[in-house]
């Protein structure tokens, strides 16, 4: 089996991530799969970048401590990650840029390569935008991966920049993979020889997943903020909105982002918005309009560390209460939490069928970890989703003329009401932020009051009737013992799972709100023991579980230091208690 | 308002936009603003399915249930973003908003300015009574130096905003101020702003009977002018110039009107059909593709 990591590490502002991305996309072209993790400082020139991705002849889920091959572009990624480092590994770095004999080698078998970074620039006078090329280059000797794969990938990133551009940026990958030769004729142990006759795969991150989810779904308006790990999702769709007919606003704050969004679906546009904590901590009010006017929206909510500005470009899971408390007032709203790019294709695609059939907000929730790294899935797996649109009780035309006196907020027995468009002949009705009557007017009756929250809860119980899902279980069905998750921890603990060939079982939460605690408490009655993972420090889905059920999961691995769990860390946890 | 006790609805019988009877403060110059939107609808032909209204919070949002036509009752301060939604979702259709002072200048101050940047073809009433009516009478960002209310016994410290002044230096292209009492004239500047293919702001001297005997229908009497057909509206400086007659003075009728291409006009997306109106992209295999 191959399995080997690749971590690459240098100053902010030399593409590094670019050449994290373009060894993913060589490892998934050449039939592997590919999982890319990353960490960056909050800063855009001067910080210490790393990039790491993990390939697999198996599919892979998440990073892991080890790494085989460490390209270090500068000293501080040898000082910091020399010691990630396994036996009879390799390093790569400048010898001409530093010195050998100062760098404090690991007390293991490495092989270390020797790569005139700066010189080949210099002599061959290269522009600094080049070294990410000539870092492939050399990587493309050390696993043995076929150049013209990473030519061919050239060409078609610079196709508009002409053959001339195209030209130079092989020419320094050629560069690189020849000094490599050189000084390492024979390569890594671990080749990336091309496996034929695997399905195509696809690398994206979660960011990219929500966007295409968002395309699938008919979704024709989104509006968001910039902030992170959210902000890549509205470049994508703003680079691809002409092309697939999407309306893509960067408004002047959240709160217009959200009001924005409800306009636009009221007047029947299927919209999304996203953000991070700090920016929905702005959108709440309107997540509560939405609940009250009973609009549908979908809200991208991506999390990082808090509270306030937090860290930014780091990863947690610290808002699973926050999102499902949020709004003043009693309603409906659904969270959904993906863990990968096909989840999050997915379950992004099903927002949008059951904010329609709802009209309510539901909740998309990704982090950093999830949303920026590039993940690779079989292609088929994404594009043999359903992608079929539900728009519940929307009216067309000829409905509404049937339907007579039109009342919006008609009581029925699911809770939901037909919904007519402003523009539609017969539609006059108001879409109400105070309490209203059936029609949509004003409304302080005691009796009009009751009738309405009476409605708008039945939504619930139609959502826990018709669409309330019990969380997936992974691993064997016997265990002693079951971890518990959601979200984008799914990756690691997974792997954990594998690595362990089944040591435990694992339950992933993918759908966190509205939970049905009867059905849930019998579930969970079937298993033995849990332990709890969480991206967090106060063990928020166990709060949750807790609260719904009453039982208690004393057991628990948190980790709250920005940085995602691993899978050794599962591992040994799980061990230790076993 | 408790709509239980009033009396049968007049729209449904006869008058396009007629709701309930109002339960405004008897005198309120509210009572204008309202017969003249009416008014101005009826000229301009629209009709209630076919248009949006999206209304704040206060005294003034509350004609959501006087004045019927497909509407948005949106949160306060946040009826302009909800107003350009509506109209990018499906911008074939008028978008008016109807808010305070206090909503417009103060909750959601921001989103004017980027309205107007935006030339985002929306037109916004707002009602200026230089109070908050509903929060019974705390003073608006449009009081007058000042002036002393529940909120500031000792007189606010701040001055005015200049809302005119304002919107012109972010780029709105239609600018109008009108005064509740003269509803003819009113009605017009509503019409022309509703015309106006862009953004407009009308701001409306608005007596609040009940929290601002100061600022009466006399107050206004003695100082609004009505612009002349000397007053050039095209013309930045002189608009400018008027914008700054605050107290003394203060003139009414179209201060500023200039041409821009709209918002939804710069979207391709747009170009054949409004939004609200597309089908399912079902091309989306080349967007999956994209990411081998
Ligand atoms: C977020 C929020 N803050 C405060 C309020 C309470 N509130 C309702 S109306 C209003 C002020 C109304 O003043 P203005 O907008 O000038 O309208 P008027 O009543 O004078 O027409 C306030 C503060 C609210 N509804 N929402
Ligand atoms: S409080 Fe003032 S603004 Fe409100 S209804 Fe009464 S008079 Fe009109």
């Amino acid at each position: 089996m191959i399995d080997f990591t690749v971590k690459i590490g240098g100053e902010a502002g030399f593409g590094i991530m670019t050449t994290g991305l373009f060894l993913g996309k060589i490892a998934t072209r050449s039939g592997y799969h590919a999982f890319e993790y990353s960490e960056y400082p909050s800063l855009i020139r001067g910080g210490h970048n790393v990039i790491e991705v993990r390939i697999s002849d198996a599919l892979v889920h998440s990073q892991t401590s080890e790494v085989d091959v460490l390209l270090c572009l500068n000293k501080e990624t040898f000082d910091l990650h020399a010691g990630e480092v396994r036996e009879g590994g390799v390093i790569v770095f400048d010898n001409e840029k530093t010195d050998e004999s100062l760098l404090k080698k690991p007390d293991r078998r490495i092989s270390y390569v020797h790569i005139p970074f700066t010189r080949i620039l210099r002599e061959n006078q290269l522009a600094t935008v080049m070294l990410n090329n000539i870092a492939l280059g050399v990587l493309m000797q050390i696993i043995g991966a076929d150049p013209d794969i990473l030519n061919k990938l050239i060409a078609e990133t610079f196709a508009r920049k002409g053959e001339e551009v195209i030209t130079k940026n092989q020419q320094a990958a050629a560069l690189g993979l020849s000094e490599a030769k050189k000084d390492f004729p024979e390569g890594y142990k671990t080749k990336l020889v091309k496996i034929n006759g695997v399905p195509e795969k696809v690398y994206l991150t979660g960011n990219e997943a929500f966007g295409l989810g968002a395309i699938m779904a008919g979704c024709r308006f989104y509006c968001a903020y910039p902030m992170t790990p959210t902000s890549a999702l509205l470049h994508y769709l703003a680079a691809k909105a002409e092309k697939c007919g999407m309306v893509v606003k960067h408004a002047e704050d959240e709160i217009a982002v959200i009001n924005m969004a409800l306009g636009a679906s009221w007047a029947g546009v299927r919209s999304m918005v996203g953000t991070s904590g700090g920016g929905f901590a702005l959108m709440v009010e309107a997540v509560s309009l939405a609940g009250i006017t009973e609009t549908p929206i979908v809200i991208v909510m991506g999390q990082r560390p808090g509270p306030a500005t937090g860290m930014p470009t780091w990863t947690e899971q610290g808002d699973l209460h926050f999102v499902i408390r949020s709004g003043h007032g009693e309603f409906p709203k659904i969270v959904l939490a993906p863990a990968d790019s096909e989840e999050a294709v997915r379950l992004t695609v099903e927002a949008f069928n059951l904010a329609d059939k709802y009209q309510t907000p539901v909740f998309v929730m990704g982090d950093k970890y999830m949303q920026e790294g590039h993940q690779s899935v079989d292609m088929e797996k994404i594009s043999s989703l359903p992608s079929v649109i539900n728009r519940g009780k929307l009216l067309s035309q000829e409905d509404l003329l049937k339907t007579g006196q039109y009342k919006r907020y008609l009581v029925t027995d699911d809770g939901i009401s037909p919904r007519a468009l402003p523009g539609m002949e017969g539609s006059l009705h108001q879409a109400n932020s105070y309490e209203h009557n059936e029609e949509g007017h004003t409304s302080e009756s005691a009796s009009d009051r009751i009738q309405q929250v009476e409605k708008r809860n039945r939504k619930n119980d139609t959502y826990l009737a018709e669409d309330f899902r019990l969380p997936e279980v992974y691993g064997p069905k016997e265990s002693p013992l079951t971890v518990i998750s959601w979200g984008s921890m799914k990756g690691p603990i997974l792997q954990a799972l594998k690595e362990t060939d089944g040591l435990f079982n694992y339950i992933h939460f993918s759908r966190l709100w509205p939970l049905d605690k009867a059905k849930l408490k019998a579930f969970l009655k079937g298993f033995r023991r849990f332990l709890l993972v969480e991206n967090n420090s106060t063990a928020q889905l166990g709060q949750l579980l807790t609260m719904e059920t009453a039982m208690e999961f004393p057991d628990t691995l948190l980790k709250y230091s920005g940085r995602p769990i691993y899978p050794e860390e599962v591992i040994s946890k799980v061990r230790e208690m076993l | 308002m408790n709509t239980q006790n009033l009396p049968t609805p007049t729209a449904k019988i006869n008058a396009a936009f007629s709701g309930y009877f109002p339960t405004w403060c008897p005198g309120c110059g509210n009572f204008g603003i309202w017969s003249s939107l009416k008014s101005a609808f009826n000229k301009l032909k629209l009709h209630p399915d076919k248009m949006a209204i999206v209304f704040g919070i206060g005294c003034s949002g509350n004609m959501n249930d006087f004045l019927w036509a497909n509407s948005f009752h949106a949160l306060h301060g946040r009826a302009v973003p909800t107003a350009i939604g509506v109209k990018i979702a499906n911008h074939s259709l008028p978008v008016i908003v109807i808010a305070g002072d206090g909503d417009c200048y103060g909750e959601g101050g921001n989103h004017l300015l980027h309205a107007a940047r935006g030339n985002h073809d929306i037109t916004v009433v707002v009602h200026d009574n230089r109070v908050y009516g509903l929060t019974t009478g705390q003073v608006a960002p449009t009081a007058f130096k000042g002036a002393k209310s529940k909120s500031t016994p000792g007189g606010i410290i701040e001055v005015p905003v200049n809302p005119v002044a304002l919107v012109l230096t972010q780029g709105a292209t239609f600018i109008a101020q009108g005064f509740s009492q003269d509803m003819i004239h009113l009605t017009d500047l509503i019409v022309a702003g509703v015309e106006h293919k862009g953004f407009s702001l009308i701001n409306v001297f608005q007596p609040c009977v009940t929290f601002n005997p100061a600022n009466s229908y006399s107050f206004y009497r003695e100082r609004v002018y009505k612009l002349g057909a000397d007053y050039d509206p095209s013309n930045f400086r002189s608009a400018l110039d008027k914008s700054m007659e605050l107290e003394e003075k203060i003139p009414i009728g179209v201060i500023y009107k200039s041409e821009r291409p709209v918002y939804t006009d710069s979207l391709n997306q747009l170009k054949t059909s409004v939004l609200a109106g597309q089908s399912q992209n079902t091309e989306f295999i080349k967007f999956i593709n994209e990411f081998v």
